[in-house]
């Protein structure tokens, strides 16, 4: 239809620049469209004058603006409007038309595979449309990006599609060949992490269309995918963790599922869970224990549903590496407190963290507990970096800031945001407000404000509860089932004391809170700061959760072991090492990265840091990692994990002789898998690479104009046409409609 | 009508005697050796720590509460009242001027994880008490047991002890034991004995001439009962103003109080 109105496709006039071939200038053709305009206005002007003939204000108007517009289109005629458009020269050119050959491309959504519809429209005439007018490439994408001889070598059997490498190979090969269009066809399952901004910009820098075919159903009727899994890469032995698991369906909505988590056969944590309405992503959290040291391949997913369309896409493996390592606390107490006993009693028997404390008996005289040897903290307090950054965790019970020194202050800051430590307020009546430390230069590690009052202690029991932050957070959790937790609280024994503090700093968030003078305040709240975090307890009083409680009630346990081990978890050692992605789904290429410190915790930029990955079959490599420049105490390595199966890397940081640390992590490498996922058609993705490369999608029904579409570029070898607008059909068509509507409002208003 | 004359005289009796009885607490009254007691201003202080005396029944004066002598109320208050001044003036602990009082007939003695008890030569716990006794140590609370000596009151202790822990074991303490470390260092200790050496001229009562330290421990090794046998830091607290009573007692008693005290807060 836009054709017979247009005479060319909409491509020309998405593309066409206009322009006016008539040699005279447009001021002229403006000044006699106003001369005419005006002319036209003139008898109108003059019928006022005489009440026989007078035509009513507005009919004039309307009749007047017919006219003027009638004119004034004809005499733009005259100065021969056309549409200047850039062109493939025939034969010169070759349009590289890639077709998806990964796995996805097999699935049979629409009465036929994907990959079957990609060469029936090839075949229908579109190959032979293209080659008689250019060279064409045909090429298959999978892993990498292939030539072939014929359609017919399309199989679907590719375990990855990997778009991003194959335009970039087709705008590579243009710098010798004149690339005039790319024409892709795939169902859009993109799965190395999308098409990335620098692909783009090569293509579009190369001005190379890109065409896209979009192939598959873009909506399943009945199915269930996991989309995402967040799950801590590290962990402590035995301490309870929790994996975020999102997933999103259609056709099972307020079905009941259960998610399961499981390492190996063994079970360890499940949900059960209402799923919402199609296509609205959901996520739940599995709280579960680590358990022991060692790495873990964690399965998490739902058992496929009944009549499911895509039954692989419903489980992934997540990689928890569980570290025998115990991270230690400092915890220095000001004075002989009830509450400092109860929690040392608290992490006696916890394996994940150690407690090392030292507490003031007398004015003069330290009493340490749990020191690794005998002359640890026998001077008081550490002065030296070296000597406080050796803890994971720090807890500063009732202190006064002035027991510490400047230097010391500084210390603790640094503790927190450069050493990545984690540190605890506790109450008492000389902590925060009530020992100075409302005008000392840490109170920005304090999550909430604390004023210059003196008399914020309070030795008055009061109820606790769940705050609204508390209710997802793994400190506070006591009992597994969140809506229970919230009541177990409730139930909790009055802490003994508390301390009044202000609100809540921004970026803190309030875990629990206590109740006196008829509002709640805030008992629990942390905090991240700098490379570490902070958290304020405002009571020494939990011990009564201790004393009150049935024996063998472990709440007082469970939550300080929670706290403490949130307090130490994400505290970093001096070497650390990270790969982006633990489990590499049909792809090969892993990144290591590795962050060096020194005893201080300063950034290393001249350490000598090697990567030995052990691969599956007992083998072993050695890679060199650089030094990234602009990153102080970075360093990365690209490595290709050419076998399916587990691999193990350990990192090591020298300096001269000197060992600065080591640090392991293992990575998977999973085959057959990612083309399970994402395998409805990824129509936003085609869309806009079509979209930011200047090219058009094309769905199978609209396919048959890409033929025609794909002359009209910028790339390549081409020339520039001037299509002329002045015979128009349209243009036809408008004159007469104008005339016509003019001739039926005459007769209808009776005006001459 | 003569009858209930005697009833009504009877019971005012009995609640004018009570009334006595219950101004020997920390709101004035006597001390057990009939001087009056003056309330400390700050006697109403919240403190961290509050020196809290067990009561219990005892199997002499006929059972319950009121046993007049190898009672609950041995050396009570001026004991408590001295010694918490020492604490005070030797440690950072928090202290309250005056003491409390908790029984094992409620659970108020969870609010009070350090207890002390005096005469436990006389006390007789029944199972419910000794129940109570033992979920408040295994909890994590702390007894210090004094002022008893002899193989006759060692077994009367026994007794209810065995009721509280039928299979937990009551042993000698070592020197290198945290308790004797954990402020001062008590390895040479000695008997403490009480004001009765002025009487007797020995240091020892009954058949118990060598003083025992001996304790109840926990599954962690963690020390739950302190049991001072044959000695009397009690007296030595409450003595310890006496111009006859001899300042290395006293000394030694106020350290090894404060060591037990500091341990339980502790550990």
């Amino acid at each position: 239809m836009f054709e017979f109105f247009f005479s060319y496709p909409a491509r020309v006039y998405e593309k066409g620049q206009f322009v006016l071939l008539g040699g005279w200038p447009v001021w002229v053709l403006a000044v006699f469209a106003v001369v005419l305009a005006l002319a036209l206005a003139w008898p109108y002007f003059q019928s006022r004058r005489d009440a026989a003939i007078r035509v009513k204000g507005w009919h004039a108007g309307v009749l007047w603006a017919l006219q003027a517009a009638m004119a004034i289109l004809l005499l733009s005629l005259l100065w021969q409007p056309a549409l200047l458009v850039a062109t493939l020269k025939p034969q010169q050119n070759v349009v590289a038309v890639i077709v998806d050959d990964s796995k996805s491309m097999a699935i049979a959504d629409e009465g036929k595979t994907r990959a079957e519809a990609a060469k029936e429209i090839l075949n229908a005439g579109l190959l032979d449309s293209l080659k008689k007018q250019f060279q064409v490439r045909l090429y298959k994408v999978g892993r990498s990006l292939e030539r072939l001889e014929k359609v017919e070598d399309v199989q679907a059997t590719q375990t990855a599609t990997r778009l991003s490498d194959a335009l970039r190979g087709v705008a590579a090969e243009s710098a010798s060949v004149p690339v005039g269009a790319i024409i892709l066809l795939s169902d859009g399952g993109e799965n190395s992490g999308g098409i990335d901004l620098a692909t783009i910009s090569e293509v579009r820098s190369r001005r190379i269309p890109v065409h896209t075919v979009g192939l598959g159903r873009e909506k399943y009727d009945r199915d269930l995918e996991i989309v995402s899994v967040d799950v801590p890469s590290r962990a402590l032995a035995d301490s309870r963790i929790t994996a975020q698991v999102t997933l999103r369906q259609t056709g099972y909505s307020k079905s009941k599922v259960t998610l399961t988590l499981r390492d190996g056969s063994k079970i360890l944590g499940q949900q059960t869970m209402v799923l919402k309405a199609d296509g609205e992503p959901q996520t739940e959290s599995i709280l579960f224990n680590a358990g022991p040291a060692g790495p873990k391949a964690l399965q998490i997913g739902v058992a496929p549903l009944d009549n499911e369309e895509n039954r692989a896409n419903n489980q992934v493996t997540r990689l928890v590496n569980v570290e025998a390592t115990k991270p230690r606390i400092l915890y220095i107490e000001g004075e002989p407190k009830w509450e400092y006993k109860f929690i040392r009693r608290a992490l006696e028997d916890d394996k994940t963290v150690s407690i090392t404390s030292m507490l003031r008996t007398t004015q003069n005289k330290i009493y340490r507990q749990g020191v690794a040897e005998p002359k640890e903290l026998e001077g008081g307090f550490p002065d030296k970096a070296e000597d406080l950054f050796q803890y994971q965790g720090l807890i500063i019970g009732g202190v006064e800031i002035g027991y510490f020194t400047v230097a010391q202050q500084e210390l603790i800051r640094q503790f927190v945001d450069r050493r990545g430590g984690g540190l605890l307020f506790l109450g008492g009546r000389n902590a925060l407000s009530d020992g100075g430390w409302g005008r000392s230069g840490l109170l920005d590690l304090v999550p909430v404000t604390v004023t210059d009052r003196r008399d914020t202690f309070k030795r008055q029991r009061a109820k606790v509860q769940l705050a609204l932050g508390g209710r997802d957070s793994l400190i506070t959790r006591l009992v597994e089932n969140p809506e229970a937790n919230v009541e177990r609280w409730k139930q909790l024994p009055e802490v003994e004391n508390f301390q009044e503090t202000g609100a809540p700093k921004p970026g803190a968030m309030v875990l629990a809170e206590f109740l006196a003078g008829g509002k709640a305040w805030p008992l629990l709240a942390t905090q991240n700061y700098g490379r570490g975090r902070s958290a304020i307890l405002a009571s020494a009083g939990t011990w009564r959760w201790q004393m009150l409680q049935p024996l063998e009630d472990k709440s007082h346990e469970v939550f300080w072991a929670q706290l403490c081990r949130w307090l130490v978890t994400a505290s970093p050692a001096r070497v650390t090492a990270s790969t982006p992605r633990q489990v590499l789904t049909d792809e090969t290429k892993v990144q290591i990265r590795a962050e060096v410190r020194d005893k201080n915790y300063l950034p290393v930029s001249d350490a000598k840091v090697q990567a030995r990955v052990l691969l599956p079959d007992g083998s072993a490599e050695m890679i060199e990692m650089r030094a990234e420049p602009m990153s102080a105490g970075q360093y990365v390595a690209t490595w290709d994990a050419e076998k399916p199966g587990a691999y193990v890397a350990e990192i090591v940081a020298k300096r001269g002789e000197e060992e600065l640390g080591a640090d392991l992590f293992n990575f998977r490498r999973e085959d057959g898998i990612a083309e399970n996922f994402g395998s409805e058609q990824n129509r936003e993705l085609l869309e806009k690479l079509s979209s930011q490369t200047g090219g058009v999608y094309y769905t199978r029904a609209t396919a048959e104009k890409l033929a025609k579409d794909v002359s009209y570029s910028e790339a390549g070898i081409t020339v520039r046409e001037a299509k002329d607008l002045w015979n128009l059909p349209i243009v036809f068509f408008m004159i007469l409609l104008l005339r016509a509507t003019e001739w039926m409002l005459r007769r209808k208003w009776g005006v001459v | 009508m003569r009858f209930r004359k005697w009833i009504f005289s009877l019971i005012l009796a009995f609640a004018v005697i009570s009334a006595m009885y219950a101004q020997r607490g920390r709101r004035g009254g006597f001390d057990e050796d009939g001087a009056p007691l003056i309330t400390p201003a700050d006697a109403d202080e919240k403190t961290e720590f509050v020196f809290s005396r067990l009561r219990y029944p005892s199997s002499r004066g006929g059972g319950g509460y009121w046993g007049v002598r190898g009672s609950w109320t041995t050396d009570y208050p001026k004991a408590d009242r001295q010694f918490v001044q020492g604490v005070r003036r030797l440690s950072r602990i928090h202290v309250r001027s005056t003491e409390d009082v908790v029984d094992l007939d409620s659970d108020e003695i969870f609010n009070h994880p350090w207890i002390y008890a005096v005469e436990v030569g006389h006390w007789d716990l029944n199972e419910k008490q000794a129940a109570k006794l033992r979920e408040y140590l295994l909890k994590g609370g702390f007894l210090m047991v004094d002022d008893f000596h002899g193989s006759i009151e060692w077994e009367v202790f026994t007794s209810s002890l065995s009721r509280v822990f039928p299979d937990r074991p009551v042993v000698d303490l070592a020197n290198k034991e945290p308790v004797f470390h954990v402020l001062y260092d008590l390895d040479d200790r000695f008997q403490i004995p009480g004001i009765v050496m002025f009487y007797t001229g020995q240091t020892y009562e009954q058949d118990g001439v060598d003083a025992k330290w001996r304790g109840v421990f926990d599954d962690k090794g963690r020390l739950m009962v302190g049991i001072c046998h044959n000695m009397d830091i009690g007296d030595a607290w409450e003595h310890a103003d006496m111009p006859r009573y001899p300042e290395h007692y006293a000394s030694l008693a106020y350290r090894i109080g404060i060591n037990y005290i500091m341990y339980a807060m502790t550990h």
